[in-house]
This record gives structure tokens, C-alpha cells and sequence, in this order.
């Protein structure tokens, strides 16, 4: 003790933080799996919709190659096979604790329309990954805006304008642009064939097999 | 209730902006009274007279490595939801080598030319002239740069997943690697007082 106090305020506070750094070695700033849940909290992000990701977004992000989330395929391998979002991986519902996803990863969740990936998110958060989001729409949106996207036949000039930035995001992903025909006919109301899917391109987006644990897709 | 505060809708997003701009004020306030509004001192940094600058911010640091891994072990905040920027090996290297270069022939890093505007110097009116011009020719240029910009994207990667080592030890390390540099920095100061006495 006298030591101490015959110390420098730098040396005390140099040993202050000596102190600290060993015991952190034992700590986890994760909680250990421990997690609380507030449901409160969780009504907020539900209600001001922060736990979504719109599908034009993803596209954006696929397009510009960002990699710092997971995009994880909610539904059976053979939907799966048929066609997924590039860089989707599938996991099942069943087996979406047991996969090889960090707690402070960005996990994008989708199903073919929303109800399964809303369920998969208070999964994920009642199992602490609190950067789980939500594809809003699910593969239905997807195909829908991104793939398929409707250009009304009595479309105003600025849908028009937007409908070119569409068309070169639906080709990207091997989709086609389609144009309503009937004017007066909303594209929502009007009865479209549906198109047949693009081809997945071979060999599929990375899968994470759940034993595997996965280091991110690039870097490292 | 844990933190970050705006992530658990505590404040909307006009109050965080109101958060911001005193967070803002609080650390030009604080780079100021380390005495990082004068280009001189920030510039000896880089010719080794004067490791102010080194001290100031390893201290800030640790500090902030201490006081997060703490709070968000005794649950007070959410590490996973506080926000750090992803990495982009190739063009942040790049990007640090540009801004370094720019530090020590312009006297100041972005945030201190801010800090010595307030203060009214007037190189430092150049020198944000200079950012604005930076981030406009920047902002022209992003078509013919963005495959540079967008390289070796690895995600928002922390040194703890990088090197598969605990979180705790990362921040003894961090920590033992501040002090050693502290300790460092102190023995150049006095070898430099003791040279300046002797001429």
C-alpha cells in the first residue's frame, strides 16, 4: 500500500488499467449466453420496423458485394434448390440455433412470404443475436420487385424513371421486367402468369452446413 | 434498460442528432484542452518531439476498451448492437496512408481542424477548405474508384474473431501494449529533456 501511494496518479491509473485488463481475460462482454429478453424492447423494434430489410436494399447490397451480413434461407432444401437468393444460405427453422452464426453477426432472414422468418427472428433474439433482421416480404417480394418488377401501363414519368433502374437490377439477378398491359388495370390486380425462376447459378452460393463452422464469405 | 440507447428506441432519430452534436462539442472540448487545436504540437507528434498526441489517444482507448468491455459484461450495454465500421483491407490501408500523409503536411486530422477553426486559426480555414474539396472530388469521383473502394470487403470483424482468441485476453493485450507504449513514450520524453539541457 505504501507503494501505491508513493505511485505517479499516471502510475496509479497505469496500474488501474493493468488490473482491469487481467480480469478481463475472464469476463465475456457477450453475457455467455445468458440473455434477458424485455419484451418491451422487443415491441419497439417490432413496431418502428427497425428489424426489417427491404428487398431493394438486399439487392443493393448483393450487388455491391457487401458481406458483412448473413443471409440465411428459411425454407426447405428443395425450395432451396430450386432457387435462392444468391449468397443465401439454407438453414431450417429446426436447425437455426444450432448454425454457425455469431451474436454480433447481421443475419437477414427470409421465407417465402414473412410469417416463418418472423418467427426465426424472436428465435435468434430470444437466443441473444440481437442483429437479426427480417426480409420484408420474403422471396414473394422479392420476385416480385426485384426479379419481376411491374411497370403499370399508366405509369406517371417518375415510376417510369425508376422502372429503368429496376430493369438493370432484375437483369443482374437473371430476372425480366414486365409491362402492364390493360390501361386502367392495376399490375397488382391484373392475373400474371407466373414466371418461370432464373436458374441458380451452379455451383450454389456457399452453404453453411451446420456442422462446419463458417468463417465470412471473403477477407481472411 | 441497457445501451445503446437509440438502438432500444429510447430517443428518435431528431433527439440522437441533438446527442451528437454534444457529443460532438464534448470531444472538441477535450481535444482542445489536450492541446490538439495547434498544428505544431500535432506535427512534432510525427517527428517524435512531443508524444502528446500518442498519449492522448491510447488513453482514450483503453479507456473506452475498459468502460465498454465492463459495461457490457455487467449487461449495461449491448456490445452486439453498438455500432463499428466493417473492413475494407485494400482501400482502408490506402485510405490511412492518404490521410497520414495529409496529417502531417496539413497539421491536422479532420476532427482537430474542426477544433482549430473554432478556435479561429486560419491555416486551419485552409485546411477544411482542403476536407471539403477532398470529400466533393471524392464524392465525383466514386464511378471510376468504387471497385478500389468496395476491395477485400471482410465484414464488420473484430481482432478477437480474426485471431480466435477470447475477448478478454484481446483487451489485456490491448492494454499491455498501451502501457509498454506509455511507459516507452515517457523514457524518449526524458531522453529529450535531458538532450535539450545538455545543448
Amino acid at each position: 500500500m505504501r507503494y501505491f501511494s508513493q505511485l505517479s496518479l499516471p502510475g496509479k491509473l497505469a496500474l488501474f488499467a493493468f488490473a482491469l485488463g487481467l480480469v478481463a481475460v475472464f469476463g465475456d462482454p457477450y453475457g455467455g449466453g445468458a440473455v434477458t429478453l424485455h419484451p418491451q424492447e422487443l415491441a419497439v423494434l417490432v413496431q418502428k420496423e427497425v428489424d426489417h430489410v427491404s428487398v431493394e436494399r438486399l439487392a443493393d447490397w448483393i450487388i455491391q458485394k457487401k458481406s458483412d451480413y448473413r443471409l440465411i434461407d428459411l425454407r426447405d432444401a428443395g425450395s432451396y434448390a430450386t432457387y435462392h437468393i444468391p449468397g443465401a444460405e439454407n438453414v431450417q427453422l429446426t436447425g437455426l440455433t444450432d448454425a454457425a452464426l455469431a451474436r454480433n453477426e447481421k443475419i437477414v432472414l427470409y421465407s417465402d412470404g414473412g410469417i416463418h422468418s418472423a418467427q426465426a427472428w424472436f428465435l435468434l433474439k430470444a437466443k441473444g443475436y440481437d442483429a437479426a433482421y427480417i426480409l420484408r416480404g420474403g422471396l414473394d417480394d422479392w420476385k416480385d420487385q426485384v426479379l419481376y418488377p411491374v411497370l403499370a401501363a399508366n405509369a406517371t414519368p417518375v415510376e417510369t424513371a425508376a422502372f429503368q433502374r429496376k430493369k438493370e437490377v432484375s437483369a443482374f439477378f437473371g430476372g425480366t421486367p414486365r409491362l402492364g398491359s390493360a390501361p386502367g388495370v392495376t399490375a397488382a390486380a391484373a392475373p400474371l402468369p407466373e414466371p418461370a425462376l432464373p436458374k441458380v447459378q451452379a455451383p450454389a452460393a456457399p452453404t453453411a452446413s451446420a456442422a462446419a463452422p463458417k468463417k465470412k464469405k471473403e477477407g481472411c | 434498460m441497457s445501451a445503446p440507447f437509440f438502438k432500444f428506441g429510447l430517443f428518435g432519430a431528431e433527439f440522437s442528432l441533438v446527442m451528437a452534436f454534444a457529443i460532438g462539442i464534448g470531444f472538441g472540448f477535450f481535444l482542445e484542452r489536450a492541446g490538439f487545436g495547434s498544428a505544431r504540437k500535432l506535427t512534432a507528434q510525427f517527428y517524435f518531439k512531443d508524444l502528446a498526441v500518442f498519449k492522448v489517444m491510447f488513453t482514450a482507448i483503453v479507456t473506452a476498451l475498459l468502460g465498454l468491455f465492463y459495461l457490457s459484461w455487467a449487461g449495461v450495454v449491448d456490445l452486439s448492437l453498438v455500432y463499428f465500421g466493417p473492413t475494407w483491407l485494400l482501400p482502408q490501408i490506402a485510405g490511412g496512408l492518404m490521410l497520414g500523409v495529409g496529417f502531417v503536411i496539413g497539421g491536422y486530422c479532420p476532427g482537430t481542424s474542426m477544433v482549430a477553426l473554432a478556435t479561429g486559426k486560419v491555416d486551419a480555414v485552409f485546411f477544411v477548405l482542403g476536407v471539403t474539396a477532398g470529400i466533393f472530388v471524392f464524392g465525383e469521383a466514386y464511378p471510376a474508384i468504387q471497385g478500389l473502394v468496395n476491395a477485400t470487403p471482410m465484414g464488420e470483424i473484430t481482432l478477437p474473431q480474426l485471431f480466435g482468441l477470447r475477448y478478454g485476453v484481446v483487451v489485456f493485450l490491448v492494454v499491455l501494449m498501451a502501457l509498454a507504449g506509455f511507459w516507452g513514450a515517457g523514457a524518449w520524453e526524458r531522453r529529450l529533456a535531458r538532450r535539450a539541457g545538455e545543448v
